[in-house]
């Protein structure tokens, strides 16, 4: 495949504004296109005693921009056949629309307005505040985000960016003004520390000029920097939430972790993989679900982020197995910890990761996704392209080793969150 | 592989034996055995999955070009020759009971199974396609092996390949392994009518949960009703998905729809925090349903009230032209883009193809877009009847632990 139809090799073109812009070429046959804007707005920067307010902003965006109320908006995508969505992140708050790749130039253009002129209405303030209001409640009463929540509390200290959820108590959304929304977007929505992905069926030269065209005026052009109070590593210690009246307890176990710029982060990637990363193929899918009988669900995930990252191992069941289930949890890290994965085991899950980039690459969506991860991490364009490479580089002992610095079963905490029926020893 | 098997075709006693056996083909068959057929699509960096539907239960797999004879041998492989023990039925007993404790955890599960409970009384349709939990802790291994005898098999199979790939040595290679299989398949068909409603019907659950919540459904015509289309504006219009059918995988959506009704009337004017509208077409009649979240202090009593009232505007008044215009450009819009990459393009052939025909989603395409507001407003009124209402309300209550 040539440089310039491969979606595995993405290209860096000038920045605009100290934005910095990327280009994807579409996957053969696509007929849509995707841009996404991910700057340095999650909810680590939220001011303090404001929590929730990177959140607010980041819903907000698609409520009204530029020259469209909410409804025109809507309207306009509607028309387009186009979908925009928002997300926000400990670190990162980021904008995608998606749409026909007729009209890549346009949507890019209407992108622009959401990013650089939302309108942060005060009605729209009202209900998201609402909204927002329910789902803190619902992060509390459900065993499945409570116990994400208290795995996150209790592992980083306070002020720390992974300490929260970003979505605040009732006192700290009751403080968010218009104003305050204004000024974050300001200071948050640069174009410094963003990138702007285009995944499109055009060369570099025209993104480039239709992101100068359109995504100039940033407020500013120096993002901000996160504070990182550092985690100190406690003991091995579990937390147990009771909520009763619900017919499931969800198990987590984790901690601190390693950032997306480690050296190592290959072989921790694979050490995730193999305990619980990699669907069917993994240990915790194969020892606690298909020969224990015990979950539905049972995985782990390495969220390396740009400048830390989180590992969690999770699994749900019934309140009369959950004592079998953590001690099932805790032999495979062991295990993970203190023997070398065989060659074979280390291949096949080596050979299925490399395998399904092919097939990430069918659909516009997907190989965008693909992208931004890279170009997030400001990674080589050509870095997918090596990710086999560096796959195949990796040696037993250092996914051993990667297991130890990366998924710390020392230092993790347990949460059990549901109807619990005996207190934890 | 789609097969027309689903929980239609159970009865009381073996209610989730559809689901259970989609969990009983990955335990293997004489080829491949547990966990095999896992490893050799993984191995090669596929994926694959299943899923169990009222009407029908999907196997799909996505592997690169090169691998597709995988899926054929185990798909051909355990189509009838699964190995369903005694043993693994056991063991799968708990996972699939742990299946149901994490949906029972939403407050969401338990309205809409209470939902259709409460507006079938004949009709399969009335229980979920996970099965009820007594059926779960009490089917048999025979039962289960029983089942599996008397549906699966080519009669009720379809087999769908999608993508890059040479036709004629495909057909080929599938009449290899499949064409020797024994025809076995019983009828399908579900000979149980649901009466016609006399009467609304209504529920209150209460649980854990963070506000009130509420789910009404009507009763609705089959996929291949001619009223479909109508229907489906309708759906789009109070909640403004712009769904032609829901095999596992919808059109792209936002998650909020400020141009829908329900949003405009509920979400927007602060009654809650949640509003839209459902409706999966199903071989046999089923549900159109609205649900909402109320916004915290806010009753169900005026939730239901502001609900209702949007619901008899549409039935009085009908759809506007800008309305009108809007849904036919996003069906348009939306259809050039809906299916890219060989999965999406499979679970497409797949659907209508179990259901009907392929030839069925030109048709609904073609009569969407010529579809009349007046048509749609008759819809309303047809669908929209009170004695056809069924409510199911959720009460949230404080427990421990919530805070």
């Amino acid at each position: 495949m040539s440089r310039a139809v491969d979606p595995l090799r993405i290209e860096y073109g000038d920045e605009v504004d100290g934005l910095t812009i990327v280009r994807q070429p579409s996957p053969a046959g696509a007929a849509s296109f995707s841009a996404t804007y991910v700057g340095p707005a999650g909810w680590g920067f939220d001011p303090t005693g404001e929590a929730g307010t990177a959140r607010v902003v980041n819903q907000l965006l698609s409520s009204g921009a530029g020259p469209y109320d909410r409804m025109a908006l809507a309207r306009r995508l509607d028309r387009a056949g186009a979908t925009l969505s928002t997300e926000c992140a400990p670190e990162s708050g980021e904008v995608t629309l998606w749409g026909p790749a007729a009209d890549w130039e346009e949507l890019l253009a209407l992108l622009a307005d959401v990013v650089l002129r939302p309108r942060l209405a005060p009605d729209d303030l009202v209900r998201v505040r609402r909204q927002l209001l329910e789902r803190q409640m619902r992060e509390l009463s459900q065993p499945a985000s409570r116990a994400d929540r208290e795995l996150f509390r209790v592992t980083y200290p306070e002020t720390h960016p992974y300490r929260s959820s970003g979505l605040g108590d009732p006192r700290s959304i009751a403080r968010i003004t218009p104003g305050r929304l204004l000024a974050f977007h300001r200071s948050h929505y640069t174009s410094g520390g963003a990138v702007l992905v285009v995944t499109a069926p055009a060369p570099l030269s025209a993104v480039e000029r239709a992101a100068r065209a359109s995504f100039s005026g940033f407020a500013e052009d120096r993002g901000p920097s996160l504070r990182f109070p550092r985690v100190r590593p406690g003991t091995a210690r579990t937390l147990p939430v009771e909520l009763k009246g619900r017919s499931q307890v969800e198990i987590r176990i984790g901690g601190d972790s390693i950032a997306r710029s480690d050296p190592g982060y290959p072989a921790a990637f694979l050490a995730n993989e193999i305990l619980g990363g990699r669907a069917q193929l993994s240990r915790l899918f194969r020892r606690v679900r298909e020969k224990g009988g015990l979950v539905y669900h049972a995985s782990s995930e390495l969220e390396a982020m740009r400048f830390g990252g989180y590992w969690a191992v999770g699994a749900g069941t019934g309140p009369e197995h959950w004592e079998k289930v953590v001690s099932l949890l805790s032999k495979e890290l062991e295990r993970m910890e203190r023997t070398d994965v065989s060659a074979s085991e280390l291949r096949e899950i080596r050979e299925s990761a490399i395998g399904e980039l092919p097939l990430a690459l069918e659909s516009t969506a997907d190989a965008h996704e693909l992208a931004v991860e890279v170009a997030y991490h400001r990674l080589p364009g050509d870095y997918l392209s090596r990710w086999p490479a560096l796959l195949r580089a990796v040696r037993p002992r250092e996914v051993r080793e990667a297991a130890e610095r990366a998924m710390d079963r020392r230092h993790a905490v347990t949460v059990l969150a549901g109807p619990i029926a005996v207190s934890p020893r | 592989m789609w097969y027309r098997v689903g929980s239609k075709n159970e009865q009381p006693g073996i209610t989730g034996a559809s689901h259970w056996v989609e969990h009983m083909l990955f335990e293997g068959s004489p080829r491949y055995r547990k966990g095999e057929i896992d490893r050799a699509v993984l191995r090669v960096g596929g994926g694959l999955n299943a899923f169990t539907d009222t009407d029908f239960t999907a196997y799909f797999t996505t592997v690169p070009r090169d691998h597709l004879s995988v899926p054929l041998d185990f798909e051909a492989d355990r189509m009838t020759r699964a190995a369903i023990t005694d043993e693994e039925v056991a063991r799968e007993r708990t996972v699939i009971h742990s299946e149901r404790e994490g949906n029972e955890n939403w407050p969401e599960f338990r309205v809409e199974e209470e939902l259709f409970q409460l507006a079938f009384r004949v009709h399969p349709y009335r229980w979920d396609a996970l099965g009820r939990r007594r059926d779960i802790e009490q089917m048999t291994a025979e039962q289960l092996r029983e089942y599996y005898r008397r549906f699966y098999g080519p009669k009720n199979a379809v087999l769908v390949v999608a993508g890059g790939f040479d036709a004629r040595r495909t057909e080929a290679e599938v009449r290899r392994r499949f064409s020797k299989l024994p025809p076995w398949g019983e009828d399908v068909e579900v000979h149980d009518v649901e009466p016609a409603p006399q009467g609304e019907r209504r529920s209150t659950l209460t649980g854990p949960g963070t506000t009130p919540y509420l789910q009404i459904g009507w009763r609705s015509p089959a996929l291949t009703d001619p009223s479909t289309p109508a229907t489906m504006i309708l759906d789009t219009i109070l909640g403004g998905e712009s769904r032609v059918f829901s095999a596992g995988i919808g059109w792209r959506g936002r998650h909020e729809h400020p141009t829908a009704r329900l949003y405009r009337a509920l979400v927007e004017k602060g009654l809650a925090v949640r509003a839209t509208s459902g409706w999966s077409p199903r071989f046999y009649p089923s549900l159109f349903t609205v649900q909402a979240q109320a916004a915290r202090g806010v009753s169900l009593d005026r939730l239901e009230r502001a609900l209702e009232s949007v619901i008899d505007r549409l039935a009085r008044q009908g759809p506007t032209a800008r309305e009108m215009s809007d849904v036919r450009t996003r069906i348009r819009r939306g259809a050039a883009l809906a299916y890219e990459g060989a999965t999406s393009v499979g679970f497409r052939i797949g659907y209508f193809s179990t259901l009907r025909s392929l030839v069925l989603e030109d048709q609904l395409y073609r009569r969407l877009l010529h579809v009349s507001a007046k048509g749609v407003q008759d819809q309303a009124r047809s669908l929209f009847r009170p004695e056809a209402r069924v409510v199911v309300r959720y009460e949230p209550t404080r427990e421990a632990g919530d805070e």
